[in-house]
């Protein structure tokens, strides 16, 4: 799985709980829709933190960072290199 | 997963034990009673560089690791039945922890210095008169004007505010996104045009920790106050939690150790139907409570701290160890009071104290409610 599909994968399983009809979009809008919230978005980092192997620093805990599939994916990929 | 202390870790907690007894206890009584907060302790806690621990040097701390810092509060509460001046220094190093890790070099360099010195108190200001447990409801707000933002509202129940030099203030900038993205930190000083603190709040226990109300009346504060990212609020706050989850708990942990050592020395000494009461086993299971509780409260907590201390995400196991060990300290304090028949109830006893202090331990810092709230959306639900 590519870094999109294990977010992807732990968004559905992990936060919603529940198969999706179409899997999520990579620009679905995850803060607008209540998938991510203030204590959903710490459960993720969690998992991002481990899986990856990184640490996201303060700078960079903001809710723009976590609003998409695409964008917690760009993140992800900016600590990896 | 080894929790041992290094020998430098068991140096500091005896020099600390030892400097509680002799200075923080003293006189406790009449503090208690009189119900101020005591300043020259402040002062005394801050020589011994108690607040100085985890920061880095070059912001005027003392360069310990959080583990560190965890295992010298832990001997504190244990140590120091001033448990409000406990609580006040905790509170200090929350706050400095948020600015350490959200602030910009200037604001690290102009603030930790004189927080790690305690030369100047703070506070963190999030309970309004409307909103605890649901703090995101919250509805001070900071609206954009030239140069920086105007706060306007109002925040009750905060640690410090009567004493504090500076707080953390959190406001509404954005309330269309609210909870998540519109919520911001704002770093107030005493002084400013707008800012002011009601009288310390008369409470049930902790009498020496001073906590009251904050105004913010058309309250400027420039671009320069504002701590971390416009709209990080709610992050710093959820991860903010953590640490404090995890600091504070300690220091609960050692007051319960303390409440166990003593209850068993009375259960040995003191008799009854020509037995000590510690024979009897409605007595000697509540103190096996305690040592149960004690021991896995332990287990709780340093594995918050070690994963705290490599900067790892611990939502869980820091609610965890806040739940399980104020429920504990509560459970623990009440028990003592019971085992002492008449005496827990009367003043000179102590253990009447404790047990008022140790409820404000399942409130504060998002009451058991909220933490089992917690836990069951970690668990998936
Ligand atoms: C000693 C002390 C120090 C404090 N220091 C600070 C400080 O420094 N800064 C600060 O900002 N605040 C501080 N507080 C305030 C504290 O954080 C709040 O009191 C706490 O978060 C609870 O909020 P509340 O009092 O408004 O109670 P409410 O939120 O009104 O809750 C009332 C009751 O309802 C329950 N409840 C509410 N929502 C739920 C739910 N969803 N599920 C289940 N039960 C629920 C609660 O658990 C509680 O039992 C302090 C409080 C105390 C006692």
């Amino acid at each position: 799985m590519n870094t999109r599909e294990i977010i992807r994968d732990f968004i559905t399983t992990e936060m919603l709980h529940q198969p999706l009809e179409t899997p999520l979009r990579d620009d679905a809008p995850l803060v607008e829709s209540g998938i991510i919230d203030s204590m959903g978005v710490m459960t993720l980092l969690s998992f991002l933190e481990n899986t990856f192997s990184i640490q996201v620093s303060g700078e960079d805990l903001m809710p723009e960072n976590f609003s998409s599939i695409e964008t917690i994916a760009t993140l992800v990929e900016r600590y990896i290199r | 997963m080894d929790f041992s202390f290094t020998p430098e870790q068991t140096a500091m907690r005896k020099t600390i034990v030892e400097f509680a007894r002799r200075e923080l206890n003293p006189g406790l009584e009449e503090r208690y009673r009189l119900g101020v907060f005591p300043h020259d302790l402040w002062e005394k806690c801050a020589q011994m560089r108690l607040l100085a621990l985890p920061f880095p040097e070059e912001y005027g701390g003392d360069g310990f690791d959080f583990l560190t810092t965890v295992a010298v509060y832990h001997a504190l509460g244990y140590a120091c039945k001033d448990s409000g001046l406990v609580h006040a220094l905790t509170t200090q190093i929350i706050c400095g922890i948020q600015i350490w890790l959200f602030g910009n070099e200037a604001q690290k360099a102009t603030f930790l210095p004189e927080l790690a010195s305690g030369e100047a108190i703070y506070a963190q200001a999030i309970t309004e008169p409307g909103s605890g447990s649901d703090a995101f409801a919250m509805r001070t707000t900071a609206t954009h004007q030239e140069g920086g933002y105007v706060l306007n509202g109002s925040k009750t129940m905060i640690t410090n505010a009567p004493v504090a030099n500076r707080v953390l203030v959190f406001a509404v900038t954005d309330a269309a996104k609210k909870s998540f993205g519109g919520i911001s930190c704002f770093l107030v000083q005493a002084g400013s045009a707008g800012f002011s603190a009601g009288k310390p709040m008369e409470k049930m226990g902790l009498r020496t920790l001073a906590n009251g109300e904050l105004f913010f009346e058309a309250c400027f504060i420039p671009n320069s106050g504002l701590i971390g990212r416009e709209g990080q609020g709610a992050m710093m706050f959820s991860e903010a939690m953590e640490w404090e989850r995890t600091l504070i708990p300690a220091c609960l942990l050692g007051e319960l150790e303390r409440i166990l050592e003593e209850a068993v020395k009375y259960a040995r000494e003191r008799h009854a139907f020509g037995q000590p009461i510690g024979e009897f086993q409605a007595v000697s299971h509540k103190i096996a409570r305690m040592k149960l509780n004690a021991e896995l409260g332990a287990l709780c907590l340093y594995s918050a701290a070690a994963l705290k201390n490599r900067r790892k995400r611990a939502a869980l196991e820091t609610s965890v160890a806040k739940l399980f060990i104020s429920e504990s300290l509560k459970q623990a304090a009440l028990d003592a009071v019971q085992l002492r028949g008449g005496y827990g109830y009367m003043t000179e006893y102590e253990v009447e104290r404790e047990l008022r202090d140790s409820i404000a331990a399942t409130l504060y810092s998002g009451t058991s409610e909220m933490q089992l709230n917690i836990l069951a959306k970690l668990a998936g639900l």
